[in-house]
């Protein structure tokens, strides 16, 4: 009886440990890549207009600050490049990137294909996308 | 049945505790990379607040490495902090054994010198 029990309910308390597994490796690149954006935002927005600075006083994002959060968000997802869909260029040139003047703000938002191979064999949902997003004001 | 389910069991927990440390490994090292872009690089004031923040977190700073590359930037220069430790993970009746978590943050320097 015990034997029958083991061979009916290993299956099931395997699928929930696989399960487990994925949801907590997912939510562990979920929190990377949403690091990955703040700490984009937060940089962008440092990228300070040095020549207005000087000329005005007033706190203007560079030029360049939409690129270089883009090139932050892209470095910050190298490290789980492995566990994504898409490229980190590729998902970094996807991200929405707007930089305002006043208040001087930087926003990115972004999508990021994750892969969750265990979903894909069990739910057909081999990717999961995972939307991230990030302000960052200068002050 | 129980030498089956009691490690499954065990492998939920375990593996739950390990992204757990990732999680709050993951925070401290993205502080830390906040704390060394402003202070310009590697001090012992960053190192500080690694282990206070691993310390919160339950991990032994102690069993931590920090590496700080290059230790000393300027303004907008690129600053690569990385956290390394080793979450132990034990099943009875299968394995005990540690694995390495390497963490990484991407900043530039705050500071201009």
């Amino acid at each position: 009886m015990s034997a029958i029990t083991t061979i009916a309910v290993l299956p099931v308390v395997t699928v929930v440990l696989m399960t487990t597994l994925e949801l907590g490796s997912l939510r562990v690149v979920a929190g990377r890549a949403g690091s990955a954006a703040d700490l984009a935002a937060l940089v962008a927005v440092n990228d300070q207009d040095d020549a207005e600075l000087a000329r005005s006083g007033r706190l203007v994002p560079a030029p360049d600050a939409a690129d270089v959060a883009r090139a932050v968000f892209k470095q910050n997802l190298d490290p789980i490049a492995g566990l994504l869909a898409a490229s980190p260029d590729a998902i970094a040139a996807a991200a929405r990137v707007s930089v305002d003047i006043a208040p001087p703000t930087v926003r990115i938002s972004a999508t990021v294909p994750v892969r969750t191979s265990f979903f894909g064999a069990l739910f057909f949902h081999p990717i999961t996308d995972v939307a991230v997003a990030a302000n960052g004001g200068a002050r | 049945m129980i030498t089956i389910l009691v490690p499954l069991l065990f492998a939920v927990i375990e593996f739950g505790d390990v992204f757990q440390r990732w999680v709050a490994q993951e925070s401290a090292t993205v502080q830390v990379a906040r704390y060394a872009a402003e202070l310009g690089g590697d001090a012992p004031e960053v190192r500080a607040l690694l282990d206070d923040s691993l310390r919160l977190s339950g991990i032994d700073p102690a069993r931590s490495s920090l590496d700080v590359s290059p230790a000393r930037v300027g303004w907008r220069q690129p600053l690569t902090v990385t956290v390394r430790t080793d979450a132990t993970v034990a099943i009875p009746f299968l394995f005990a054994t540690t694995i390495p978590l390497r963490t990484t943050a991407i900043v530039r320097g705050e500071l201009n010198r």
